[in-house]
């Protein structure tokens, strides 16, 4: 592709093309981001396990699909409520004695999750990469001089309905208030009667009922391999630390500016070269505003 | 010794310390007095480094040292304890308190000594092989003011060091500061224990909204009616002091 | 004559027993196995002293280590210079990025810190792979095997003796954290910067030099790796699992200990080796399980037992002694 640029209809179609994919990606990414900005925002622990949940949703549905023939769009009701299950279980069993210990150890629990999950699927599933295409990734949804599959498409609509779902969950329901109370001052939360453990509890699972479903969407355009989650949670990370943590509007806008950033310099410097633009991106925030394009300043260096 | 020129320091839109002047010389006991939220810790902050504040100058044996980081400060011989204690919780006292000598003696072995010195002067020594974090309050609070003598200071600046400790601790506590101060330390010590503080302190500073209401002897502040109004007279009764 | 105290008996034990080993065994096998404890263990306690002892927890010294590995590989095979030069440039670089890795451990705390390290390594990760015309890309780099000591072409006992060398100079200097006046104030620093601040250590200071320590330690480890194994590939020597393994042996070994990480890398190594040779047969993957094994210990242990297994028998040690009071 020519990076030089060109001027006339062609170049708007480029542009419509990569922004349409923009915005088809950063919804993904808001999907895994949200959950993983909730889990920080409310626990105050980073989950270094996160992608890893993913990666599960990923080989759910292509298993359910080989096996069974069942398509994602189906299983996408059952990953809800059993991912919802897992992030209780993961919660009751792991989280919940390290909420209160030190960073260091919050930091290698949710690391030793991570290194456990993943090898479970190695020693499961192998380290092939597994690929499934259902009868949505092969049709072709044309718009305005855009083209794009119908799996992407559908995996948009849903990515934004459930995000939007969270959203207006968080604000307007009394217990998304009574979670956004204990975001702000945990103690406070409990001195009020709230229980803690059970915002905890709910909100983990949210988080990781969001990642699983993510996983389940992107199924049909990514493979599946153990390390699959990797690269979309250190998007993701990237996404919330721009967002800044805790914060679900920054995450969505963040995502939004992550995907143009992978797109934009996928087209411009090449596939290969992308990955390198937005680590330097995260790099970059980290070091000049950690707390995120929205957050509070200094909230990184309070240890918050 | 240590003067403060007109300091101001700002949070946003909150000015916490408001054109704060002081004068300590060698050798004072200056008691620093004010409600909660007076600004009496970010002006600790501020001789000690921790904060820069955007005006004025804090000036310690002449030398302008306002913005210099803590440990520049604290080698120079200044140095803070804090509100809330800052133990290193997983070391014993006495590594505690040699961490504390090691500023101005390089040696091990020397900064071991010197740090059993200081722990029988403060009345830690049967504490000594503890962990810090197993320490009562108390105990942590000496354990504070010890590793902060340990660094052989010419001003100390004692931050709240008697909260929180009941009648029978208090006193040691009160003892130790005055051996500390006749040990030739120059003293600055922020504490709302009233009684206390009109019995040790020579002079009195009052802050109240992060400005200098009120200064003078213990006698003298304790007649001055801002101060008075102030405390709203519930907080102790000063004519008990 | 003083006591040795008992980890400090425990670890002379480990490396005498490293020592003698080539004087009872031939088999190449069992002396790989050996060379691979004491390097890991080296690697685990280069991280020790930025993750243990200065309390700077990164998930990203494969960075580190990947350029060692590198420079030790591209010296020989591109520029047939010596793989010690390699080593010493490694080292320089490592050195740099260590610089440029404390600096941000002093903007950042706790995990925005360790997620700093992760993109780090992978940066550098994805331009090893990428980077065809100096790295060779994700093919990697072979290292030819040339005998003799300037060219590190040794047989297996020479490269025994020579990485219990470079054990018994990172035990060495973890040891001399531990007595040192700077290993005192590093400590402070990991306790609590604010109140290390006020007692006139330069915990910014310290912090970086503790992460360039680590970073020299781990490259050099690093290019010696390279030219044992003889393989370098971007994709494994940058990975986030070696990263996390460098933790991994020294937290359950006893983080901030000296003898932790190399107790941690016996323990772990020998378990992954005899899995491995155990099922190279079968599935490869199921070598995996002590992976699945080693995550959930590491749960468990920083959550039980934060000190690890030195701790462990120190607790155990002193409810002895109690006992028999």
């Amino acid at each position: 592709m020519d990076p030089a640029g060109r001027l006339g209809p062609a170049q708007i179609d480029v542009l419509a093309q990569l922004s349409v994919s923009t915005v088809l990606l950063g919804s993904i990414y808001a999907l895994v981001a949200v959950g993983l900005t909730l889990i920080f925002g409310i626990m105050r622990v980073v989950n270094f396990a996160h992608g890893e949940f993913l990666m599960l949703g990923m080989y759910l549905a292509f298993w359910s699909f080989t096996l069974w023939s069942i398509d994602p769009w189906f299983m996408l009701l059952i990953a809800i409520p059993l991912f919802f299950g897992v992030g209780l279980l993961t919660y009751v069993l792991v989280m919940r004695g390290v909420i209160h210990a030190s960073h260091n150890v919050q930091i290698f629990t949710t690391v030793g999750l991570s290194t456990a999950l993943q090898n479970v699927a190695l020693v499961l599933w192998t380290g092939d990469y597994h690929v499934f295409r259902p009868w949505h990734s092969g049709v072709i949804v044309r718009l305005a001089g855009t083209a794009f599959n119908l799996s992407q498409v559908v995996a948009f609509v849903i990515s934004v309905a459930l995000t939007i779902a969270l959203f207006a969950f968080m604000k307007w329901t009394h217990t998304g208030r009574v979670m956004r109370a204990t975001a702000q001052d945990g103690e406070a939360a409990t001195l009020m009667g709230i229980d803690t453990d059970r915002v905890y509890r709910l909100t983990f699972a949210i988080g990781i009922a969001c990642v699983g479903v993510a996983g389940v969407l992107v199924s049909p355009l990514y493979a599946a391999y153990p390390q699959a989650g990797l690269q979309f949670v250190l998007l993701a990370y990237v996404v919330v630390v721009l967002g800044g943590l805790g914060d679900m509007v920054g995450a969505m806008l963040g995502s939004l500016i992550v995907a143009a950033v992978e797109v934009g310099g996928s087209y411009v410097f090449g596939a290969a070269w992308k990955e390198v633009l937005y680590f330097l991106l995260f790099i970059g925030v980290l070091v000049f505003r950690p707390a995120g394009l929205f957050g509070q300043r200094g909230a990184e260096t309070l240890g918050v | 010794m240590l003067t403060l020129e007109s300091v101001t320091k700002r949070f946003g839109g909150l000015t916490a310390v408001r054109a704060v002047s002081l004068e300590v010389r060698a050798g004072d006991l200056l008691g620093i007095i004010g409600p909660n939220g007076a600004g009496k810790t970010t002006l600790f902050n501020v001789i000690a480094g921790y904060y820069r504040p955007e005006e004025g100058r804090v000036r310690f044996d002449g030398r302008d040292v306002t913005g210099l980081p803590p440990h520049a400060i604290s080698r120079l011989g200044l140095t803070r304890t804090f509100q809330i204690v800052k133990p290193f919780g997983n070391l014993s006292v006495a590594d505690n308190v040699m961490i504390g000598a090691l500023t101005r003696l390089p040696r091990v072995r020397e900064a071991r000594a010197e740090a059993e010195r200081v722990i029988a002067l403060c009345g830690l020594g049967p504490h000594a092989r503890a962990r810090a974090r197993a320490l009562p309050i108390a105990l942590r609070k000496r354990l504070e003011v010890a590793r902060a003598l340990a660094t052989r200071p010419r001003l100390l600046l004692l931050d709240e060091v008697m909260a929180g400790l009941n009648p029978a601790e208090l006193g040691g506590i009160v003892d130790l500061v005055r051996r500390v101060h006749a040990a030739g330390v120059t003293l600055i010590v922020i504490e709302h224990v009233m009684a206390a503080m009109m019995r040790l302190a020579q002079r009195i500073v009052m802050l109240h909204h992060g400005e200098k209401i009120a200064e003078g002897t213990p006698s003298e502040v304790s007649r001055d009616r801002r101060v008075i109004d102030a405390y709203l007279g519930d907080e102790f009764n000063l004519a008990e002091a | 004559m003083t006591r040795l105290a008992p980890d400090r008996l425990a670890a002379l034990l480990l490396f005498a027993a490293a020592a003698a080993t080539p004087l009872v065994v031939r088999d190449i096998f069992i002396l790989d196995s050996v060379i691979l404890i004491l390097l890991w263990g080296s690697l685990s306690a280069a991280w020790n002293v930025a993750g243990g002892y200065a309390g700077q927890v990164s998930l990203g010294h494969a960075a580190f280590f990947g350029i060692g590995a590198y420079a030790a590989a591209l010296m020989s095979a591109r520029y047939a210079q010596s793989p010690w030069l390699g080593l010493a440039v490694g080292v320089l670089l490592s050195i740099g990025a260590g610089a440029l890795i404390g600096y941000l451990s002093n903007r950042l705390r706790g995990p925005y810190f360790a997620l700093s390290t992760i993109a780090f390594a992978e940066v550098l990760k994805i331009v090893a792979s990428r980077w065809r015309g100096f790295t060779a890309g994700s093919e990697g780099v072979p290292v030819a095997f040339r005998p003799g000591f300037w060219t590190l072409g040794l047989g297996h006992v020479a490269w025994l003796y020579l990485i219990l060398v470079v054990a018994l100079l990172c035990y060495g200097l973890q040891v001399f954290l531990e007595r040192s006046r700077v290993g005192y104030q590093l400590a402070g620093v990991r306790e609590d910067e604010d109140a290390a601040e006020a007692l006139g250590i330069a915990t910014r200071r310290r912090k970086v030099q503790a992460v360039v320590l680590s970073a020299a330690l781990t490259s050099m480890c690093g290019s010696l790796w390279a030219q044992y194994v003889g393989f370098v590939d971007p994709v494994h020597v940058f990975s986030i699992d070696l990263s996390v393994r460098f933790a991994l042996n020294s937290i359950i070994g006893g983080m901030g200990t000296a003898l932790g990480p190399f107790l941690g890398s016996v323990l772990i190594t020998s378990l992954e080796t005899y899995l491995r040779a155990t099922f190279s047969g079968l599935k490869a993957g199921f070598s995996g399980i002590y992976l699945i094994i080693y995550g959930v210990v590491l749960i468990l242990i920083v959550r039980f037992a934060p000190e690890g297994l030195t701790g462990i028998a120190g607790r155990f040690r002193a409810w002895r002694m109690r006992a028999h009071a």
